[in-house]
């Protein structure tokens, strides 16, 4: 009793931002295969349909049993995080829930969707004809956009706010639903985000395959199960670079402190140089960093004379702290560093296609590629970090602190549900990967089945031999012509998708230019300007 | 204009509410009659049905949780603050409830074996009980008028622990035992398996009597705790749903006493949706009784308008597609769980 009554005294404000930044960054590795991995389930179906290819069925279900697995698990964290905007964040929700939480209500509709879709496909395998499977299965990518979309109104709103009127005491008294919905970041952190789940997905399910390739399995079902998600993550990885620079540079005007903090620049300047890791000082002194002069001006505005906006800029109360500003700063380098590693191996991997007409044979190739997986992970978490330290002390930029939205529930309490929650997680990150793992073998023991040879049961990721299973009777077919065929296929089938997308982008997009043109219009006086 | 919508949506929290207490009860019920079933063959055969019929719907349920959540906090933002900061140890342990239900079952899955999966399923069980008692206190708590607008002006284990609370936690969990065994008769039929109907019949006519025991004791405790709901809930607009809730229950335990397997189910959900209804209509035009009306917490004009929207678009989009997979579920019905 008495240590809970001194810990009652202290403010819950660090174990609260420990819990949810623990809470969203694991559900934020189930994001990209929740959404994204769908996409790749139907195309690899579509594949099996149109080319009559028995694999890429197979393949197909495969994936799907582990969308659903990854689903059931997202939907139990999702869940989680939305009490914690109660339990941890009340007040942020009383202020603002009227316009933070119109986002929230859409992705609500949205994961409803695809609850109920997920649903329909994992039995529509044994219950429906295959065209009319693949045909509701096309309405899960739009579904897992939309909860993208909605998602990101929220924090692009935590960021840019704009739509609302707030009262004399800070409290939302309009709402002006279409600008709190598109707010200003919302365009670049839309696309930014959307294209690096699509990679991520992408890469981690060929990094699978990339793996059983080292382990000798090289037949048909293994290029399609890797040629594909590769191809599709290898094609969005150069536009992802471009669009990320994009969202940087918004950030200059956007959120100058931001920007300050990721580039660890101190003093607004001109001439100013980008820094490549190093750390912040409290006197404003860079150490350990490399520092390629001029260059973060001329990234900004093309030209070595553009000011670059420095922490200094903006009152030490308002800013991120030389603690909070290094970590953005690292988190962004290393988002960055891996996301040029993965446009170097995208590089390497169309020069060999195009030019050797075939797909990469270098196991150095391969390794990288099961890297890729991981690497994309930690972009995304890398990324998420960046955006969300580079932030603080704000909960709705300008708006309100993090300090002012949290509970008053002890300090204690909150430590207490973290250390459950992280128990918790632990289990269910050990639930996931044996299932995952159970599913894993018993799907080798049927692929082996088929095969010639008895010894390849039981190892991992296929047959160990590579001569077993380099011309498996039964496994090679007409329609397989390498891997030109399989790409220019993921392009064909990969259009519909972008079509598809892009059709929801200009939607989305004119909504908001609607949007921010009623409301200058109406001269609406916009909070966040 | 805003408080018709800001009723409207009123409703639909109540709504969705009823539909996580119905769909979410159905499952934290075969959850509860897992952890009862014990050992031996029965056990394992009333396993290997909670199993089967459990299997398509148990992670669709938490959406609407996420909707009771997103509707609430969108259209009734003090409401959810003030709910949160004066209950949040009830939400916290109902949360943990529902993650290692989820994780667990999970987990019984990937397990072979009676002995380990009786384990895991211990777990999955007792999480099966915490999880509708605590999220059911947390709305006895609310009716019971300790719930402060904004921060908490009483101490949280006041406002969390008291006997309307406890009584509506009670309640919750024999509703919920009553309609998961209702549910898995249809299930034992559907899958052909008539040991099984049996032994849930008898389970859920157990279940029933409990039920009315525990509703009379809690119907008490709430008259001699909470006079205004109580009478609210006798003389106003909760009066219909008290009165079908206490009729109900018994004609629902008559057909399963004479083994009359038609309507029980469809009635079972109306007695656990009557429940629920007669404590939101009872409390209207309130949120927090005394304190704050639905008109006096609804959020601006803009936000009420979407949240309008997201309803009927659920209306269009959802219950279509959520009618396919139930056939799709029916269609699958030859399967035995032997199978």
């Amino acid at each position: 009793m008495h240590v809970a009554a001194q810990f009652g005294a202290e403010s819950a404000l660090l174990p609260s931002r420990i819990q949810m930044a623990f809470t969203l960054a694991y559900h934020v590795i189930l994001v990209p295969l929740g959404v994204a991995l769908p996409a790749y389930t139907l195309l690899m179906e579509g594949i099996g349909i149109f080319k009559k290819d028995p694999a890429a069925i197979r393949i197909a279900r495969r994936w799907s049993v582990v969308m659903a697995v990854q689903f059931a698990i997202g939907a139990v964290t999702g869940t989680i995080l939305s009490f914690e905007f109660g339990i941890l964040w009340p007040k942020l929700m009383g202020r603002f829930g009227a316009a933070l939480g119109m986002g929230f209500a859409i992705e609500g509709l949205a994961f409803f969707l695809e609850a109920i879709f997920i649903g329909i496909y994992l039995y529509g395998w044994t219950r429906l004809r295959p065209r009319t499977h693949f045909l509701l299965g096309l309405a899960l990518p739009p579904a897992g956009v939309l909860g993208t979309v909605s998602v990101l109104a929220t924090n692009s709103f935590m960021n840019t706010p704009g739509g609302v009127t707030l009262g004399p005491s800070g409290q939302v008294v309009s709402v002006d639903v279409l600008g709190a919905l598109f707010t200003r970041a919302l365009s670049y952190e839309f696309w930014h985000f959307l294209i690096a789940i699509y990679i991520t997905t992408g890469f981690i399910v060929a990094s699978i395959y990339a793996v059983a390739w080292l382990r000798g399995r090289r037949d048909h079902y293994q290029r399609l199960a890797f040629a594909i998600p590769f191809t599709v993550a290898a094609l969005l990885t150069p536009v992802e670079l471009v669009v990320g620079d994009l969202s940087a540079r918004a950030l200059v005007s956007d959120q100058p402190a931001k920007f300050a903090a990721i580039e660890v620049t101190w003093k607004t300047r001109s001439h100013n140089p980008e820094v490549v890791g190093g750390l912040l000082d409290s006197s404003g002194q860079v150490n350990f960093g490399i520092s390629i002069p001029s260059f973060d001006s001329i990234l900004i505005g093309l030209s070595p004379d553009t000011v670059a906006p420095g922490l200094t800029s903006v009152p030490a109360t308002a800013r991120p702290t030389i603690a909070e500003a290094n970590i953005a700063h690292l988190a962004f380098d290393a988002m960055v560093g891996l996301g040029s590693a993965g446009v170097a191996l995208t590089v390497w991997y169309f020069v060999v296609v195009l030019y050797r007409r075939r797909l990469p044979q270098s196991r150095w190739f391969y390794r990288a590629a099961s890297l890729a997986g991981v690497g994309s992970y930690v972009a995304v978490e890398a990324g998420w970090v960046t955006t969300e330290v580079g932030r603080q002390p704000w909960i709705v930029y300008n708006l309100m602190r993090v300090s002012d939205a949290v509970t008053s529930a002890p300090a204690a309490f909150v430590w207490t549900m973290l250390s459950v929650l992280v128990a918790v997680y632990a289990v269910i990150a050990v639930i996931a990967l044996t299932l995952l793992r159970t599913l894993s073998a018993r799907w080798q023991r049927e692929d082996a089945i088929q095969g010639p040879t008895a010894p390849e049961q039981g190892a991992p990721y296929g047959p160990p031999s590579r001569i077993a299973s380099a011309a498996v009777p039964g496994q090679t077919r007409p329609g397989d012509s390498g891997p030109i065929h399989i790409i220019a296929t993921t392009i064909v089938l990969g259009a519909f998708g972008l079509v598809v997308a892009v059709v929801l982008a200009i939607v989305f997009s004119f909504i908001g230019l609607g949007a921010v043109a009623l409301r200058t219009i109406r001269g609406t006086r916009s909070s966040s300007s | 204009m805003t408080t018709a919508l800001a009723n409207v949506s009123a409703f639909v929290l109540l709504l969705t509410i009823t539909a996580y207490s119905v769909a979410g009860g159905v499952d934290y019920g075969v959850g509860i009659w897992d952890l009862l079933a014990g050992g031996g063959p029965k056990a394992v055969r009333a396993r290997q049905l909670i199993d089967h019929a459990m299997a398509p719907v148990w992670e669709a349920n938490n959406v609407w949780l996420v909707l009771a959540i997103v509707v609430c906090w969108t259209g009734f933002p003090l409401l959810f603050q003030s709910v949160f900061a004066s209950l949040y140890p009830l939400f916290a342990v109902a949360l943990l409830a529902l993650i290692l239900r989820g994780a667990f079952f999970a987990f019984r899955h990937v397990q072979t074996g009676p002995q380990a999966q009786r384990r895991t399923g211990v777990v999955f069980g007792i999480s099966s009980v915490l999880a509708p008692f605590f999220f059911a206190a947390a709305l006895g708590a609310i009716a019971s008028g300790r719930v402060a607008l904004g921060e908490p002006n009483i101490s949280v284990w006041q406002a969390c622990v008291n006997p309307t609370s406890i009584s509506f936690g009670l309640v919750s969990l024999s509703a919920t035992a009553f309609i998961g065994a209702c549910f898995l008769i249809g299930d034992a039929r559907r899958f052909g398996m008539p040991d099984m109907v049996e032994y849930f019949r008898r389970r859920a006519l157990i279940a029933t009597v409990v039920l009315i025991v525990i509703g009379t004791i809690a119907i008490i405790v709430l008259g001699l705790e909470n006079r205004p709901l109580f009478d609210a809930m006798l003389t106003r607009l909760g009066t219909p749903f008290a009165a079908a809730a206490v009729i109900l229950t018994p004609v629902v335990g008559f057909l399963l006493w004479r083994g009359i397997f038609r309507w029980y189910r469809l009635l079972s959900v109306a007695v656990v949706g009557s429940l629920v209804f007669a404590w939101g209509f009872g409390q209207a035009p309130y949120l927090l009784p005394g304190q704050l009306t639905i008109a006096q917490s609804a959020a601006p004009l803009g936000s009420e308008v979407l949240l309008s929207i997201v309803t009927l678009a659920v209306v269009v989009l959802v219950l279509p597609s959520l009618a396919l997979l139930v056939y799709l579920d029916q269609r699958g019905a030859l399967e035995s769980p032997e199978a």
